[in-house]
């Protein structure tokens, strides 16, 4: 199991620092760099001050090398400045990154706690009028545009009925410390963002819920648990949901990319201030160094969860074994 | 199924027409047909193709162009009437009658003689018309016989723009961009599907076919890809520019850059998932005694993954393929939502609802209504492949 993990663990690191490669590589190709940017705002720029500048920032050489310059700075600690915020990154990315956790925390726990009762449900009632519903409700979940479903929401209940906030992450001015407050306060800028981004969720997780938990009532252990004359609920949950979970954790842990995509979507329509917002726009503004740590940041966190569940399963499904 | 199983009682001409053969394309076709939202799905997606095919066609028809702007007219309501300014409107006069002075003249002539119209001058009268409301001019002409008023009036025709659904913030017709929206839109679903497909098939394929090393890098490419938090590196992608890529600087300045763009960018991180369902089938394949029949007959590798593999597999995919385009569908819609996929003034459906968004809340028909197609194209995929899953699956053969 340990060595698995160890295994497991250096794989991702390699993962990482490849892609952070390939992205590094391809933010070079994007449209402007610092020095470009400089010479818009300074009219009176000459081309041996840019030559100059080109030179300091190591804009000159090619891209391994800078990538290897980028990766000592990094290595040393030092994550660069935001030139966008003008603060440095490593401050920037805490409180962003906490905000995305509670968004993603309050979506996943949503989608679960609505798609895994009626998927169970409408697994145990199959072709009844309550499972056709459910079935077209999770197609609808898979099939909707998440950014099209939050402006929906956002026409209904923050223009039309004025219930909630339509975007933003708390109210400004509103103090920290006071706790029930604040934490009112962001529940209800949660509300609308976590509802949007776990539809998709909800879609995906009640269709896998369904079939899995069909598949597994349909075993011959099913048959024998109900001869051996355990209760109702014992076969349910003992005997078919046990069975039904293996599957469901696989979901579970593929979502957590998708949950992270989704974010970054959901974030930007609501302009909730999270890691998603965060490498959209830092990416469309040309903040270099922010996009590429928010970038390795958020690739990580999905790959870390990734590997949490494949741990997961060898809790839930004793025949697995880590070699 | 399993949880009704109960007897039912049934005539000898109804057994007789359960056991009767029945070949496989048509016991996949019935039970195709039994999946009514899958049916409905079918006739959804056949009628967006249409639409999509006959795209110009109905701008022929309705005399509405997609790319048309008219800064006066910007937000109009559902199902409004636009008027061109007097100053088109005499500029058009001016073209009728210079370019068909005789037939100007003698209509001048009747409408003044007539007394329809009272100019300062005789040689107003025809500006002195149209300088008047489109339907009373329309009144007016249609009381004048001969070849030309019906030719005035076929221009006249064309003073007032009929918008069903209103205009966007450029003030171009809703409905013939929703129209030139579904073309762009399912064909780079259409497109992605199909090719991501494929680059599946063969990867899988071979990774599948050959096993050991080649299988193992294929594999955890594709496991890799499938992690990955794939917005934000298709974000990181959609923002290269062009130029900076050698050997692409011949696409920048076409006006369809974007959209080869976005379908290589959807298609990189779309095919995974073919991959893993071939090789999956390629590898049951591996082993059944038909292959080897075909290797002992000396068949070599192309012959025995294309001939005898692939036909086993194309039912597995057809499922996918359904599902994919709807995927590519939302995929294209979110990366043009974000500014990023398919650019101005080619309409899609995802760019027209990040155009949308200004000013959502004094134009909510433009955000509701591209989004209610995206939904009803890909609902409708996602039940079709649903539903021809069910169809081909051997396991749910119900006879």
């Amino acid at each position: 199991m340990t060595t698995y993990i160890i295994r497991r663990l250096i794989q991702t690191v390699v993962v990482i620092v490849l892609l952070s490669y390939v992205c590094f590589s391809l933010m070079t190709l994007m449209p402007g760099d610092p020095v470009e940017l400089m010479i818009q705002s300074n009219p009176k720029i000459t081309s041996e001050d840019v030559a100059r500048l080109r030179t300091l920032y190591g804009l000159d050489q090619p891209s391994y090398v800078r990538y290897f310059n980028w990766v000592k700075t990094i290595a040393a600690g030092d994550l660069g400045y935001s030139r966008t915020y003008r603060i440095p990154v490593s401050e920037l990315m805490g409180p962003k990154l906490l905000n995305t956790f509670y968004l993603s925390l309050a979506s996943l726990l949503l989608s679960i706690l609505i798609s895994v009762p009626l998927g169970i449900y409408s697994a145990l009632h199959p072709g009844s009028k309550a499972d056709n519903a459910v079935n077209f409700f999770a197609f609808a979940g898979i099939s909707v545009p998440s950014f099209w479903l939050a402006i929906m929401l956002i026409l209904t209940f923050s223009v039309y009925y004025k219930i909630f906030p339509a975007g933003g992450t708390f109210t400004i001015g509103i103090d920290e410390n006071q706790s029930w407050d604040y934490f009112w306060d962001r529940s209800k800028y949660l509300v609308l963002p976590t509802v949007s981004l776990s539809y998709q969720s909800i879609g995906r997780f009640l269709r896998f819920t369904r079939s899995a938990m069909l598949e597994a009532m349909r075993n011959d252990y099913i048959r024998t648990a109900k001869a051996k004359g355990l209760s109702y609920t014992r076969v349910i949950w003992g005997h078919g949901f046990r069975n039904a979970l293996i599957p469901l954790i696989t979901i579970l842990a593929l979502s957590f990319s998708s949950l992270f995509s989704g974010a970054v979507i959901t974030e930007t329509v609501f302009a909730y201030q999270g890691v998603g917002k965060l490498v959209y726009d830092s990416i469309i503004g040309n903040d270099f160094n922010v996009a590429m740590v928010s970038f390795i940041i958020s690739v990580a966190m999905v790959l870390l969860f990734n590997l949490i569940a494949d741990i997961l399963y060898g809790v839930v499904d004793p025949r697995i074994s880590y070699k | 199924m399993s949880t009704n199983e109960k007897t039912k009682v049934i005539t000898a001409e109804q057994r007789a027409e359960m056991e009767r053969f029945q070949p496989m394309w048509k016991i996949v076709l019935t039970q195709f047909f039994e999946h009514r939202m899958a049916v409905i799905g079918l006739a959804v997606i056949s009628f967006f193709i249409f639409v999509a095919l006959m795209a110009p066609v109905i701008a022929s028809i309705t005399g509405l162009d997609s790319e048309r702007q008219n800064a006066l007219n910007r937000y109009k309501p559902v199902n409004s009437y636009v008027t061109v300014s007097t100053d088109e409107r005499e500029a058009k006069v001016t073209e009728f009658i210079r370019d068909h002075a005789e037939e100007a003249n003698s209509l001048q002539a009747e409408l003044i003689a007539k007394g329809l119209v009272q100019p300062p001058r005789p040689e107003d009268a025809l500006f002195d018309l149209v300088g008047k409301d489109p339907q009373e001019t329309l009144k007016i002409l249609s009381q004048v016989n001969g070849e030309p008023a019906l030719h005035l009036t076929k221009i006249v025709n064309n003073f007032e723009s009929h918008h069903w659904l209103g205009t966007d913030e450029l003030g171009r017709d809703v409905f013939i961009r929703l129209v030139y929206g579904t073309r762009v839109s399912m064909g780079v679903g259409i497109l992605v599907a199909l090719a991501s497909s494929l680059i599946g098939l063969l990867i899988g394929a071979v990774a599948g076919y050959y096993g050991g090393f080649i299988d193992t890098l294929l594999m955890r490419l594709t496991d890799s890809l499938l992690s990955l938090p794939i917005l934000p590196i298709q974000i990181v992608i959609a923002a290269i520019d062009l130029n900076k890529v050698p050997g692409l600087g011949f696409l920048v300045g076409d006006e369809n850059q974007s959209i080869y763009k976005l379908v290589f960018i959807l298609v990189l991180f779309s095919w995974m998932t073919v991959a893993l369902l071939v090789r999956g089938s390629i590898l049951s394949l591996r082993e059944r005694e038909f292959i080897l029949a075909a290797k002992t007959l000396g068949a070599n590798d192309s012959t025995i993954i294309f001939r005898h593999m692939f036909p086993n597999v194309v039912a597995p995919m057809l499922v996918s393929v359904t599902l994919g385009v709807g995927e590519s569908i939302l995929w294209e819609a979110a990366l043009s939502f974000l500014g990023l996929g398919i650019q101005q003034p080619t309409p899609s459906w995802g760019n027209m609802l990040f155009n949308a968004q200004d000013l959502m809340t004094e134009a909510p028909f433009l955000a509701i209504l591209p989004g209610i197609l995206i939904f009803a194209t890909t609902i409708s995929f996602n039940y079709l492949g649903d539903g021809l899953q069910d169809a081909i699956d051997p396991k749910a053969i119900r006879r």
